[in-house]
């Protein structure tokens, strides 16, 4: 479905990613870990018409994405819930959901969103409640799910989900990764960055590790999840302390 | 596997995250590869790990077995020792045995691998699955234990058992799946005549040959005699494993397993990778190996790339496995035997560097073994015939024991090593 081919991607002079290479399948979680300053939001960036100075090819579903910029890439079906959240803190919960569906509403699409917006809520009942409060007042996990809902508001085929954890509790890290399991059970591919490499491999069908701009390690979800290495690159340790133990 | 739904692109995209990740690992985790990518850098002004097609590969250096032997024992490993969770020795090509790391993935990828080859041979749970190889080759014992193991077949695994024993329990546990050497599928086949065992009285159904090429006519002999259906697996007896190449039940070449390894064929003089179709050697990468990566690996064997899809359907690509090596290594029922170490072996156990002749020899009735001509010096010699046995003897044992095959001894004119064919001298 996203099949990105030697991606470089720079800031400046200095070329954060370094030749990655990564495919998403139609109907997978695919987890993209690593420690900070890895590049994992820069390559996330770049699939999403954030960035442009990139060489390298991103298809989606077969078309390229060169030259693309964000509003384009949203009505090809990728949709970006980004680090932070950034939802639009004075404006209402509802007010912000309408948003994510910006460029469906040229479409007169009016009908459809109302029905997503009614399925939204319905994934996070929590959002009913604060439909007319200001989304600012919301709980860090409660933003989470706006964010998440604001994204889903364009009718994505792919999202792409950039440390839907950080900051949150861990009982409302869950239930953020549940609700991406049963939006992959309804269909959709999520491409899902992380630095809480455990909770992300544990939903995740695949998973790459990203370090320094290269990815160094790839695999099934579940044989990443028990590994050493995993671990190492997660944490950011040096290679000789874990080479302690049997020398 | 058959039913692989992957398009080619999907292939060929697979095969590249997987070289990418193979020499960003090689290059962060293991000196050698550190420097060797860094050597390339330096030449092209370009960084070698930013390969956009797996085509440029062919820029990169090879590896040879000699390496193994100089970064003896966890040079080249990629992972740090506690990752590791095999540690297994074969007979190396040097004074050094090779060793050879796994991680916990890495079995993982075995198990995956052979399951796969065994059942494109049409093995499944129903079926008794006997190992038998000599003990050069008990790496591969295990890892195709471990693969049938996986398909929850019925594993009789490698056990140092006199062939009449192997007999007994092919025949008394239904043995239906025999994995074995070319040459010991022969003397089995042999001895199951002379002990008097009607073949149709046993359940053996097939035999998955591995270790060494197999002539046309032996595996037809095999058929004729036992009722069976060969299968041969291609596999590398020191690193990394078994079953990289397979046959599925076209029988003609077999697959390789692409999506772990990737194969190019070289010229061996010149070192340039051969036009599709050519014959050459075998040179290999690793793409899912995390222990010990190996990045244009020379096999030593010949052999030729089929351009032409099988009419299996499977994706991967065959290969024809070809006699004769393209280097002086020799094979004895699949154990893989150097020159240099023999000479090494016998020099240390004489105290001198004796003039030498080699060569694999086999007699009707028997497995292969290794006939080693030792030109007499006075030095040597003595006029008890005790003593020479004596010392034939305890050559033998040592070379037998260093290089893990059986071995003859014979005690020559200096004179008559010259009839010998060049290659098979010191």
């Amino acid at each position: 479905m996203l099949r990105i081919k030697n991606l470089r991607c720079y800031y400046g002079r200095i070329m954060a990613i370094k030749g990655v290479s990564l495919s998403v399948m139609e109907g997978e979680i695919i987890s993209l870990i690593g420690a900070n300053g890895a590049g994992k939001s820069t390559l996330l960036e770049a699939a999403c018409g954030l960035l442009s100075s990139w060489k390298g090819d991103i298809d989606f579903q077969g078309n390229s994405l060169k030259g693309c910029d964000g509003p384009a890439i949203v009505r090809k079906g990728i949709s970006l819930v980004p680090e932070g959240r950034l939802i639009f803190p004075p404006m209402s919960v509802t007010d912000n959901l309408k948003l994510g569906a910006y460029t469906r509403y040229r479409k007169r699409q009016h009908a459809e969103i109302a029905r997503d917006l009614e399925m939204v809520i319905d994934l996070f009942p929590i959002l009913r409640e604060r439909a007319d409060q200001p989304a600012g007042t919301l709980s860090g996990g409660e933003q989470q799910m706006l964010a998440i809902g604001r994204a889903l508001m364009a009718r994505p085929r792919l999202l792409a989900l950039d440390e839907p954890s950080m900051g949150l509790a861990p009982l409302m890290v869950e239930k953020i990764l549940d609700t991406l399991q049963l939006l992959k059970k309804e269909g959709l591919t999520i491409l899902l960055v992380e630095q809480n490499a455990q909770a992300a491999l544990k939903i995740a069908d695949r998973g790459y590790v990203l370090e320094t701009g290269k990815i160094v390690l790839q695999g099934k979800a579940s044989d990443l999840l028990s590994d050493v290495e995993v671990k190492r690159a997660y944490l950011g340790k040096d290679y000789e302390e874990f080479y302690e133990g049997r020398d | 596997m058959t039913r692989d739904t992957r398009t080619p692109e999907e292939w060929s995209q697979l095969r590249l995250e997987r070289l990418q990740t193979t020499l960003n690992r090689a290059y962060r985790n293991v000196p050698f590869h550190q420097n060797r990518q860094n050597e390339i850098a330096r030449k092209t002004r370009r960084d070698p790990s930013l390969i956009e097609d797996i085509r440029e590969i062919g820029a990169f250096p090879f590896m040879e077995r000699k390496h193994l032997g100089e970064h003896y024992p966890y040079g080249l490993f990629a992972v740090p020792l506690r990752d590791i969770v095999r540690i297994h020795t074969a007979p190396g090509a040097s004074l050094n045995p090779t060793v050879t790391g796994y991680t916990r993935q890495d079995l993982n990828l075995w198990r995956e691998v052979v399951a796969r080859a065994l059942t494109a041979a049409g093995v499944t749970p129903h079926d008794i699955l006997q190992i038998s190889l000599d003990f050069g080759l008990t790496n591969w014992g295990r890892d195709y234990k471990d693969g049938a193991e996986e398909l929850e077949i019925g594993v009789i695994p490698n056990a140092a058992l006199s062939p009449d024993k192997q007999l007994l329990v092919l025949r008394d546990y239904k043995t239906s799946t025999l994995v074995t050497t070319p040459s010991e599928a022969g003397h089995l086949a042999d001895l199951m005549f002379q002990a008097g065992m009607n073949p149709t009285a046993t359940n053996l159904k097939r035999f998955i040959l591995v270790g060494e090429p197999v002539e046309a006519d032996f595996r037809d002999l095999l058929t004729e005699r036992l009722h069976v259906e060969t299968w041969v697996h291609y596999g590398l007896s020191e690193v990394p494993g078994p079953a990289i190449g397979f046959e599925c039940a076209e029988h003609q070449g077999l697959h390789l397993n692409e999506d772990h390894f990737l194969a190019e064929i070289i010229d061996p003089d010149s070192g340039r990778v051969q036009p599709e179709g050519e014959i050459g050697e075998l040179v290999l990468t690793t793409l899912t190996t995390r222990a010990l990566p190996l990045i244009r690996f020379r096999t030593g064997d010949r052999a030729r790339i089929i351009p032409e899809p099988c009419p299996c359907g499977r994706p991967l690509v065959r290969m024809e496995w070809l006699f004769d090596r393209t280097d002086d290594i020799l094979t004895v029922n699949g154990v893989k035997v150097h020159r240099d170490q023999i000479q090494h072996r016998l020099a240390r156990a004489l105290g001198f560097n004796p003039e030498c002749g080699y060569f694999v020899t086999k007699h009707p009735g028997e497995k292969k073994y290794l006939e080693v001509w030792i030109g007499m010096e006075y030095s040597f010699f003595s006029d008890e015939i005790k003593d020479l046995e004596k010392q034939v003897d305890g050559l033998v044992e040592t070379l037998r024991e260093n290089l893990g095959v059986p071995v003859r001894i014979r005690l020559k004119e200096k004179a008559s090593l010259a009839d010998l064919p060049s290659d098979s001298k010191t």
